[in-house]
């Protein structure tokens, strides 16, 4: 953790030095603001109008975090299908992979059409980003199982129940803890895609409004609560993955070369 | 319990004919180790005997009864040590009798582990431990198992010399309290000659049974032992038949 702080100041130096920069030339060449706002315009509106948008905070945060969960664990079943059964890998891997070449913001409407504006459509949207990358990577993490372990596990008369669930399930973990970080960053994505759709409440409604009156100070907010739910999300994984993968710093604590304290 | 006995065992993989009617058997509490040149099916052996493939002709047995690609009745112990880098230390050795499905004996587990020098490592994860360390976890490992025949495919040829004669040493005495009878693969005559009753010499591929020797020394055997005339000639002997 101290490591961390430590180390922090150099992205947040980058990203000041970028706010300052943005802040000056905008001043300088007198950027309109419903073209450009100023980032002290955005902090001001941000204060000043966060009775605006709470009420539309919580309704994203329950559908992305409903979506995500729905959507990493059908990207969990699916991926332990897919590699336990063979047959369902021959059959679906490759409808798999063609899906993800379908734009979900042209699959949107038609969801839309079918199951109307309510919860349904929206949480399938986020399922649909949020599975994939899920079931990838926990598919990467069942076949790179090592040789040894494996070879170990048939020689004393390991079932192939116990081999899953023994080494290629734990040792998928660090891979499948990265495709659920992806997927976390996806959902928020997902969800203010799918508020624009047509919803009455979401940080994707308060962005929609905000732009089609060139309130663009209110569009940057939105952007910046995005930024803020997605790396809460990341963060929240994170944490789960620092507890579940505990074995990897333990012991692990080599130094990093970095002179610096 | 612990009677192994292979008889007649062939082997080929498409046109490589690797072993040719080996017969061979470990009695019951006995130290048997094969030696063979290397590549010519010593590890094999192993597989046929675990169950991962079938032989063409032969059979295996043991107690009395034919194991021919039935998988479950040994314990073994790899050359890498291959332990579940997610596990404990005590997980680790665990693993064995839970693949088993036999009940843990946690008391038992942690005479092991105490055997092995490890006490107060019992939650250390492989990545802290030493290769030397790691290698006696896996071998502890696979004498929590419940079966009675333990088979070591060359389990010390990673690690260097001082440890290797460490590690024999400790295997010995560690063996001499639980009695497991134990097949032994090294390609290292010494090591074949200090720890077992009985060397099966393997001929190049396909494999036969060159010759089988008796080890007359007693036990319990110490270091000294690696220098004696005795051992010296029966070295000598063993070199000759595998150099051809
Ligand atoms: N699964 C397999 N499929 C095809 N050929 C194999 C297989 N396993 C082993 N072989 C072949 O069988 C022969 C014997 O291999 P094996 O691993 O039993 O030798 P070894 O005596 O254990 O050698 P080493 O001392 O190097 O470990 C080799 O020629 C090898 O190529
Ligand atoms: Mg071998």
């Amino acid at each position: 953790m101290k490591s961390s702080i430590t180390k922090g100041w150099r992205p947040l130096l980058v990203l000041i030095l970028l706010l300052v920069i943005w802040e000056g030339a905008a001043r300088l060449f007198d950027i309109p603001a419903w073209l450009l706002p100023l980032p002290t315009q955005i902090a001001a509106e941000a204060f000043t109008g966060y009775s605006l948008y709470t009420p539309h905070i919580m309704s994203t945060i329950t559908l992305s975090a409903t979506g995500y969960l729905v959507g990493i664990t059908v990207g969990i079943v699916v991926a332990i299908l897919l590699f336990r059964i063979p047959f369902l890998q021959q059959a679906f891997y490759p409808l798999l992979i063609l899906s993800q070449n379908i734009p979900v913001i042209v699959l949107a409407p038609l969801l839309v059409i079918w199951f109307g504006f309510g919860m349904l459509p929206k949480v399938i949207v986020i399922v649909l980003v949020c599975f994939f990358p899920v079931t990838i990577a926990a598919l990467d993490g069942f076949r790179q199982t090592d040789r040894d372990m494996l070879y170990y596990l048939k020689m004393i008369g390991a079932s192939n129940r116990q081999i899953f669930w023994k080494l290629q399930w734990p040792h998928s973990l660090p891979s499948l803890f990265s495709g659920l970080k992806i997927a976390a960053t996806y959902s928020v994505m997902g969800a203010v895609i799918s508020e624009w759709l047509g919803a009455n409440k979401g940080i994707g409604v308060y962005m929609t409004l905000a732009s089609s009156s060139f309130k663009t100070d209110r569009v940057f907010v939105a952007i910046l609560l995005i930024m803020i739910l997605s790396l809460t999300y990341f963060g929240i994984i994170l944490a789960v993955e620092k507890i579940a993968l505990r074995w990897r710093s333990q012991g692990g604590k080599v130094s990093d070369g970095s002179t610096h304290s | 319990m612990g009677q192994l006995i292979l008889e007649n065992l062939s082997k080929s993989y498409g046109q490589n004919h690797v072993l040719q009617d080996i017969t061979l058997s470990v009695k019951e509490g006995e130290f048997v180790s094969i030696v063979g040149p290397s590549g010519s099916g010593k590890s094999t052996i192993f597989q046929l005997i675990g169950g991962l493939y079938t032989p063409d002709s032969g059979t295996i047995s043991l107690d009395g009864s034919v194991l021919n690609n039935s998988r479950g009745h040994i314990s073994y112990m790899p050359q890498s040590p291959a332990l579940f880098p997610w596990r404990s230390v005590l997980q680790n050795v665990e693993l064995s009798a839970e693949i088993a499905g036999t009940k843990q004996d946690r008391t038992k587990t942690l005479e092991l582990i105490k055997s092995a020098g490890l006490t107060g490592y019992e939650d250390a994860y492989p990545n802290e431990l030493s290769g030397g360390m790691k290698q006696r976890v896996s071998f502890i490992r696979s004498l929590n198992a419940p079966q009675s025949i333990i088979c070591l495919d060359e389990p010390f040829s990673a690690l260097d010399e001082f440890t290797r004669l460490e590690m024999q040493q400790w295997l010995l005495s560690i063996w001499e309290t639980y009695k497991k009878s134990i097949l032994f693969i090294t390609h290292d005559i010494d090591e074949a000659l200090f720890l077992s009753d009985r060397i099966i010499v393997l001929s190049d591929k396909p494999a036969i049974v060159k010759k089988e020797i008796t080890v007359p020394f007693d036990r319990p055997r110490s270091e000294e032992l690696l220098m004696s005339d005795p051992f010296l000639i029966l070295k000598r002997k063993i070199y000759n038949l595998l150099r051809g």
